[in-house]
Protein backbone atom coordinates (compact mmCIF):
# COMPACT_ATOMS: atom_id res chain seq x y z
CA UNK A 1 0.00 0.00 0.00
CA UNK A 2 1.56 3.29 -0.91
CA UNK A 3 0.93 6.42 1.11
CA UNK A 4 0.07 8.24 -1.62
CA UNK A 5 -2.60 6.75 -2.90
CA UNK A 6 -3.72 6.53 0.65
CA UNK A 7 -3.49 10.42 1.01
CA UNK A 8 -5.94 10.79 -2.42
CA UNK A 9 -8.39 8.64 -0.77
CA UNK A 10 -8.03 10.87 2.49
CA UNK A 11 -8.06 14.04 0.60
CA UNK A 12 -10.99 13.16 -1.43
CA UNK A 13 -13.16 12.96 2.10
CA UNK A 14 -11.84 16.66 3.19
CA UNK A 15 -13.04 19.59 2.88
CA UNK A 16 -13.32 22.08 5.95
CA UNK A 17 -11.37 20.04 8.34
CA UNK A 18 -7.67 21.18 9.72
CA UNK A 19 -5.05 18.98 9.07
CA UNK A 20 -1.41 18.49 11.39
CA UNK A 21 0.81 16.46 9.90
CA UNK A 22 4.16 14.98 9.96
CA UNK A 23 7.81 16.12 8.57
CA UNK A 24 10.15 14.59 6.04
CA UNK A 25 8.49 13.32 2.36
CA UNK A 26 5.24 13.27 3.70
CA UNK A 27 4.48 16.75 3.31
CA UNK A 28 5.37 17.50 0.17
CA UNK A 29 3.39 14.09 -0.37
CA UNK A 30 0.53 15.24 0.98
CA UNK A 31 0.57 18.98 -0.59
CA UNK A 32 0.37 17.11 -4.00
CA UNK A 33 -2.06 14.69 -3.17
CA UNK A 34 -4.78 17.75 -1.28
CA UNK A 35 -3.93 20.54 -2.85
CA UNK A 36 -7.25 21.95 -1.56
CA UNK A 37 -6.36 21.25 1.61
CA UNK A 38 -2.86 23.28 1.36
CA UNK A 39 -3.56 26.58 3.86
CA UNK A 40 -6.03 24.26 5.91
CA UNK A 41 -2.65 21.78 6.62
CA UNK A 42 0.01 22.79 9.27
CA UNK A 43 3.18 20.22 9.24
CA UNK A 44 5.31 19.95 12.32
CA UNK A 45 8.71 19.52 12.25
CA UNK A 46 9.22 17.66 15.81
CA UNK A 47 8.41 13.87 16.33
CA UNK A 48 6.08 13.23 19.02
CA UNK A 49 4.26 16.98 18.47
CA UNK A 50 2.07 16.13 15.81
CA UNK A 51 -0.97 14.13 17.36
CA UNK A 52 -0.74 16.20 20.84
CA UNK A 53 -0.97 19.64 18.65
CA UNK A 54 -3.74 18.15 16.15
CA UNK A 55 -5.36 17.78 20.00
CA UNK A 56 -4.94 20.91 20.45
CA UNK A 57 -6.38 22.23 18.19
CA UNK A 58 -9.00 19.97 18.26
CA UNK A 59 -9.57 21.12 22.00
CA UNK A 60 -9.87 24.74 20.78
CA UNK A 61 -11.87 24.20 18.20
CA UNK A 62 -14.52 21.65 19.71
CA UNK A 63 -16.90 22.35 16.16
CA UNK A 64 -14.07 21.85 13.64
CA UNK A 65 -13.24 17.96 12.81
CA UNK A 66 -8.87 17.39 13.05
CA UNK A 67 -6.66 15.28 11.18
CA UNK A 68 -3.56 14.30 12.09
CA UNK A 69 -1.39 12.71 9.95
CA UNK A 70 1.19 11.25 12.42
CA UNK A 71 3.90 8.74 11.50
CA UNK A 72 5.01 6.03 13.18
CA UNK A 73 8.28 7.52 14.64
CA UNK A 74 6.67 10.37 15.80
CA UNK A 75 4.02 8.44 17.98
CA UNK A 76 6.72 6.33 19.34
CA UNK A 77 8.59 9.16 20.24
CA UNK A 78 5.47 10.25 22.70
CA UNK A 79 3.71 7.05 23.20
CA UNK A 80 2.00 9.06 26.06
CA UNK A 81 -0.43 10.86 23.78
CA UNK A 82 -2.64 7.84 23.22
CA UNK A 83 -2.96 7.44 27.11
CA UNK A 84 -3.83 11.06 27.04
CA UNK A 85 -6.58 10.70 24.59
CA UNK A 86 -7.64 7.73 25.76
CA UNK A 87 -8.34 9.64 28.50
CA UNK A 88 -9.82 13.05 27.21
CA UNK A 89 -11.98 11.64 24.35
CA UNK A 90 -11.95 14.29 22.33
CA UNK A 91 -15.05 14.02 19.87
CA UNK A 92 -12.96 15.46 16.51
CA UNK A 93 -9.98 13.84 16.14
CA UNK A 94 -8.99 11.40 13.63
CA UNK A 95 -5.57 10.35 13.73
CA UNK A 96 -3.62 8.78 10.83
CA UNK A 97 -0.54 6.85 11.33
CA UNK A 98 1.65 6.49 8.47
CA UNK A 99 3.24 3.42 8.97
CA UNK A 100 6.61 2.73 6.85
CA UNK A 101 8.57 1.03 9.20
CA UNK A 102 11.42 3.72 9.13
CA UNK A 103 12.61 6.91 10.00
CA UNK A 104 12.16 7.72 5.79
CA UNK A 105 13.48 11.26 5.71
CA UNK A 106 16.82 10.58 6.85
CA UNK A 107 17.40 7.54 4.82
CA UNK A 108 15.43 4.71 5.91
CA UNK A 109 16.88 3.23 9.05
CA UNK A 110 14.20 0.88 10.24
CA UNK A 111 11.69 2.10 13.28
CA UNK A 112 10.40 -0.25 16.48
CA UNK A 113 7.51 -1.13 14.43
CA UNK A 114 10.01 -2.63 12.04
CA UNK A 115 10.37 -5.96 13.78
CA UNK A 116 6.63 -7.12 14.02
CA UNK A 117 5.94 -7.16 17.20
CA UNK A 118 5.16 -3.47 18.20
CA UNK A 119 1.38 -2.84 17.19
CA UNK A 120 0.66 0.53 17.55
CA UNK A 121 -3.05 0.35 16.67
CA UNK A 122 -2.73 -2.76 19.87
CA UNK A 123 -1.19 -0.24 22.21
CA UNK A 124 -3.72 2.71 21.54
CA UNK A 125 -6.84 0.28 22.43
CA UNK A 126 -4.79 -0.50 25.57
CA UNK A 127 -4.41 3.50 25.78
CA UNK A 128 -8.23 3.58 26.43
CA UNK A 129 -8.75 4.53 22.62
CA UNK A 130 -11.79 2.05 21.66
CA UNK A 131 -11.69 2.51 17.52
CA UNK A 132 -7.70 2.16 16.60
CA UNK A 133 -7.39 0.00 14.05
CA UNK A 134 -4.46 -1.43 11.41
CA UNK A 135 -4.94 -0.99 7.75
CA UNK A 136 -3.11 -2.87 5.09
CA UNK A 137 -5.15 -2.50 1.90
CA UNK A 138 -6.50 1.01 0.43
CA UNK A 139 -10.13 0.06 0.91
CA UNK A 140 -9.87 -1.07 4.38
CA UNK A 141 -7.62 2.67 5.20
CA UNK A 142 -10.73 4.52 2.72
CA UNK A 143 -13.08 2.90 5.08
CA UNK A 144 -11.45 3.88 8.26
CA UNK A 145 -11.01 7.76 7.05
CA UNK A 146 -15.03 7.49 6.27
CA UNK A 147 -15.95 6.15 9.93
CA UNK A 148 -13.06 7.64 11.64
CA UNK A 149 -14.05 11.00 9.94
CA UNK A 150 -17.78 10.73 11.66
CA UNK A 151 -16.80 9.43 14.92
CA UNK A 152 -17.65 11.17 17.89
CA UNK A 153 -14.85 9.60 19.97
CA UNK A 154 -11.28 9.66 19.10
CA UNK A 155 -10.09 6.91 16.05
CA UNK A 156 -6.97 5.76 14.88
CA UNK A 157 -5.95 4.50 11.57
CA UNK A 158 -2.25 3.10 11.80
CA UNK A 159 -1.84 2.63 7.81
CA UNK A 160 0.81 0.34 6.73
CA UNK A 161 2.63 1.51 3.83
CA UNK A 162 5.47 0.86 1.65
CA UNK A 163 8.39 3.01 2.41
CA UNK A 164 8.45 4.16 -0.98
CA UNK A 165 8.33 8.32 -1.67
CA UNK A 166 5.97 9.33 -4.71
CA UNK A 167 8.00 10.19 -8.11
CA UNK A 168 7.65 13.76 -9.50
CA UNK A 169 5.74 15.22 -6.51
CA UNK A 170 6.59 18.92 -5.97
CA UNK A 171 8.42 20.48 -3.47
CA UNK A 172 6.93 22.88 -0.96
CA UNK A 173 8.85 26.05 -0.83
CA UNK A 174 7.66 27.93 2.49
CA UNK A 175 9.43 27.15 5.87
CA UNK A 176 7.70 26.69 9.35
CA UNK A 177 7.05 29.97 9.60
CA UNK A 178 5.44 31.24 6.76
CA UNK A 179 3.93 27.82 6.85
CA UNK A 180 2.26 29.00 10.40
CA UNK A 181 0.87 32.31 8.92
CA UNK A 182 -0.78 30.68 6.24
CA UNK A 183 -2.51 27.90 8.49
CA UNK A 184 -3.42 30.86 10.79
CA UNK A 185 -5.06 33.21 8.99
CA UNK A 186 -6.95 30.50 7.10
CA UNK A 187 -8.44 29.47 10.65
CA UNK A 188 -9.17 33.11 10.85
CA UNK A 189 -11.05 33.47 7.74
CA UNK A 190 -13.43 29.88 8.20
CA UNK A 191 -13.65 30.37 12.29
CA UNK A 192 -14.31 34.39 12.04
CA UNK A 193 -12.03 34.81 14.87
CA UNK A 194 -8.78 36.69 15.26
CA UNK A 195 -5.95 34.71 16.41
CA UNK A 196 -2.85 37.05 15.42
CA UNK A 197 -4.28 40.62 15.76
CA UNK A 198 -3.18 44.25 14.92
CA UNK A 199 -0.67 45.43 17.61
CA UNK A 200 -1.77 48.50 19.89
CA UNK A 201 -1.52 52.16 19.16
CA UNK A 202 0.95 53.26 21.89
CA UNK B 1 1.55 26.06 47.91
CA UNK B 2 -0.78 28.84 50.30
CA UNK B 3 -4.08 29.43 49.18
CA UNK B 4 -3.97 33.07 48.15
CA UNK B 5 -1.03 32.23 45.66
CA UNK B 6 -3.17 29.71 43.96
CA UNK B 7 -6.36 32.67 44.01
CA UNK B 8 -3.40 34.81 42.56
CA UNK B 9 -2.48 32.39 39.93
CA UNK B 10 -5.78 31.35 38.90
CA UNK B 11 -6.88 35.38 38.68
CA UNK B 12 -3.92 36.12 36.37
CA UNK B 13 -4.65 33.45 34.21
CA UNK B 14 -8.11 34.46 33.68
CA UNK B 15 -7.62 38.22 33.14
CA UNK B 16 -5.33 37.11 30.30
CA UNK B 17 -8.06 34.93 29.17
CA UNK B 18 -6.23 31.50 29.41
CA UNK B 19 -9.02 28.80 28.93
CA UNK B 20 -7.56 25.76 28.92
CA UNK B 21 -4.14 24.44 31.04
CA UNK B 22 -1.97 21.72 30.38
CA UNK B 23 -0.10 20.17 33.65
CA UNK B 24 2.26 17.73 34.63
CA UNK B 25 1.26 17.50 38.48
CA UNK B 26 4.21 18.72 40.67
CA UNK B 27 4.91 18.97 44.73
CA UNK B 28 4.86 22.66 45.11
CA UNK B 29 2.05 23.37 43.15
CA UNK B 30 0.31 20.35 44.86
CA UNK B 31 -2.68 22.81 45.74
CA UNK B 32 -3.06 24.67 42.42
CA UNK B 33 -3.99 21.72 40.64
CA UNK B 34 -7.09 20.64 42.32
CA UNK B 35 -8.39 24.43 42.41
CA UNK B 36 -7.96 24.57 38.13
CA UNK B 37 -9.43 21.34 38.15
CA UNK B 38 -12.38 22.67 39.54
CA UNK B 39 -12.58 25.71 38.03
CA UNK B 40 -15.57 26.10 35.59
CA UNK B 41 -14.17 28.31 33.04
CA UNK B 42 -10.87 26.78 32.99
CA UNK B 43 -10.49 22.80 31.12
CA UNK B 44 -7.32 21.15 32.54
CA UNK B 45 -5.33 18.22 30.78
CA UNK B 46 -3.01 16.09 32.39
CA UNK B 47 -0.30 15.24 30.17
CA UNK B 48 1.92 12.47 30.67
CA UNK B 49 5.01 14.72 29.74
CA UNK B 50 5.47 18.35 30.03
CA UNK B 51 7.00 18.16 26.35
CA UNK B 52 3.44 16.72 25.30
CA UNK B 53 1.53 19.53 26.91
CA UNK B 54 3.47 22.32 25.32
CA UNK B 55 2.62 20.75 21.99
CA UNK B 56 -0.80 20.84 23.16
CA UNK B 57 -0.81 24.65 24.02
CA UNK B 58 0.99 25.12 20.59
CA UNK B 59 -2.12 23.35 19.17
CA UNK B 60 -4.28 25.43 21.19
CA UNK B 61 -2.53 28.81 20.07
CA UNK B 62 -3.21 28.07 16.70
CA UNK B 63 -7.19 27.60 17.46
CA UNK B 64 -7.30 30.84 19.02
CA UNK B 65 -8.00 30.12 22.36
CA UNK B 66 -4.70 30.48 25.16
CA UNK B 67 -3.53 27.88 26.85
CA UNK B 68 -0.79 27.70 29.82
CA UNK B 69 1.84 24.99 30.14
CA UNK B 70 1.73 24.24 34.46
CA UNK B 71 4.82 22.47 35.94
CA UNK B 72 8.02 21.97 37.72
CA UNK B 73 11.05 23.83 36.33
CA UNK B 74 12.43 20.04 35.80
CA UNK B 75 9.71 20.24 33.12
CA UNK B 76 11.26 22.69 31.22
CA UNK B 77 14.16 20.77 30.14
CA UNK B 78 11.50 18.20 29.42
CA UNK B 79 9.91 20.22 27.22
CA UNK B 80 12.85 22.02 25.30
CA UNK B 81 12.85 20.05 21.81
CA UNK B 82 9.28 20.96 21.09
CA UNK B 83 9.74 24.70 22.39
CA UNK B 84 12.96 25.01 20.47
CA UNK B 85 11.21 23.57 16.88
CA UNK B 86 7.55 25.31 17.68
CA UNK B 87 9.16 28.67 19.28
CA UNK B 88 12.61 29.23 17.03
CA UNK B 89 10.69 27.17 13.63
CA UNK B 90 7.50 28.04 13.47
CA UNK B 91 6.52 31.03 16.14
CA UNK B 92 3.94 29.00 18.08
CA UNK B 93 4.31 30.35 21.46
CA UNK B 94 3.60 28.33 24.62
CA UNK B 95 2.96 30.24 27.97
CA UNK B 96 4.89 28.76 31.41
CA UNK B 97 4.19 28.47 34.64
CA UNK B 98 6.68 26.70 36.60
CA UNK B 99 7.40 26.39 40.46
CA UNK B 100 10.87 26.96 40.84
CA UNK B 101 12.77 24.29 42.31
CA UNK B 102 15.98 24.18 43.60
CA UNK B 103 16.34 28.20 44.63
CA UNK B 104 17.08 29.58 47.67
CA UNK B 105 15.97 27.19 50.68
CA UNK B 106 15.82 23.67 48.44
CA UNK B 107 15.53 21.00 51.10
CA UNK B 108 15.68 18.39 48.68
CA UNK B 109 18.98 17.42 46.87
CA UNK B 110 17.44 16.17 44.18
CA UNK B 111 16.06 19.59 43.19
CA UNK B 112 18.86 20.77 43.00
CA UNK B 113 19.83 20.49 39.27
CA UNK B 114 16.30 21.67 38.66
CA UNK B 115 18.09 25.58 39.98
CA UNK B 116 21.11 24.56 38.39
CA UNK B 117 19.64 24.14 35.22
CA UNK B 118 16.31 26.56 34.62
CA UNK B 119 17.94 30.11 34.08
CA UNK B 120 20.73 28.54 32.06
CA UNK B 121 17.70 26.58 29.71
CA UNK B 122 15.54 29.69 29.52
CA UNK B 123 18.34 31.65 28.12
CA UNK B 124 19.70 28.99 25.81
CA UNK B 125 15.87 29.15 24.12
CA UNK B 126 15.94 32.75 24.42
CA UNK B 127 12.76 33.14 26.42
CA UNK B 128 11.44 35.73 28.28
CA UNK B 129 11.08 35.11 32.20
CA UNK B 130 10.62 36.88 35.57
CA UNK B 131 11.44 34.80 38.97
CA UNK B 132 8.12 36.16 41.38
CA UNK B 133 9.04 35.53 44.77
CA UNK B 134 6.30 37.70 46.37
CA UNK B 135 2.59 36.89 46.56
CA UNK B 136 1.26 40.35 45.09
CA UNK B 137 3.68 40.41 42.16
CA UNK B 138 1.90 36.90 40.87
CA UNK B 139 -1.41 37.60 39.01
CA UNK B 140 0.22 41.00 37.33
CA UNK B 141 3.44 38.16 36.03
CA UNK B 142 1.15 36.31 34.10
CA UNK B 143 -0.72 38.52 32.64
CA UNK B 144 2.22 40.50 31.25
CA UNK B 145 3.51 37.37 30.51
CA UNK B 146 0.76 36.63 27.76
CA UNK B 147 1.40 40.36 26.62
CA UNK B 148 4.78 39.66 25.81
CA UNK B 149 3.99 36.00 24.43
CA UNK B 150 1.18 37.76 22.01
CA UNK B 151 3.68 40.48 20.57
CA UNK B 152 6.48 38.71 19.99
CA UNK B 153 4.55 34.95 19.27
CA UNK B 154 7.26 33.36 21.60
CA UNK B 155 7.41 31.66 24.88
CA UNK B 156 7.56 33.44 28.22
CA UNK B 157 7.66 31.90 31.34
CA UNK B 158 7.00 32.89 34.96
CA UNK B 159 9.12 30.97 37.52
CA UNK B 160 7.29 31.08 41.25
CA UNK B 161 9.48 30.34 44.33
CA UNK B 162 9.72 31.76 47.91
CA UNK B 163 7.39 30.99 51.17
CA UNK B 164 3.92 31.44 49.51
CA UNK B 165 5.25 27.66 47.10
CA UNK B 166 6.94 26.34 50.11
Amino acid sequence: MKRFDCMSKLAARLSDELVILSLGASVDEWYNAAPHMREASLFQQQLGCVTPQAFGLACGLPERQIVSLDTDGGLLFNLGILATLGNEQPKNLFVVVWDNEQYQSIGGPKTHTASGRVDLAGIARASGIDHAYTATTLEEFDAHCEAGLKSDTPYVVVAKVAGTVQPEIKRKHSDGREDKYIFVRHVEKTEGITIMGPSEHN
Amino acid sequence: MQQSAVEAVIRGLKRAGVTLVCYLPDSLFKELYPALDADPDIRTIQVTNEGEGAAICGGVFLSGQRAALVMENSGLRASVEPLARMGLGAGIPVVMLMSYRGDMGENNWWAVPHGTTMEPVLKALRIPYVVEREEERIEQAIVDAYELAYSSYYHTAVALSGSFVR
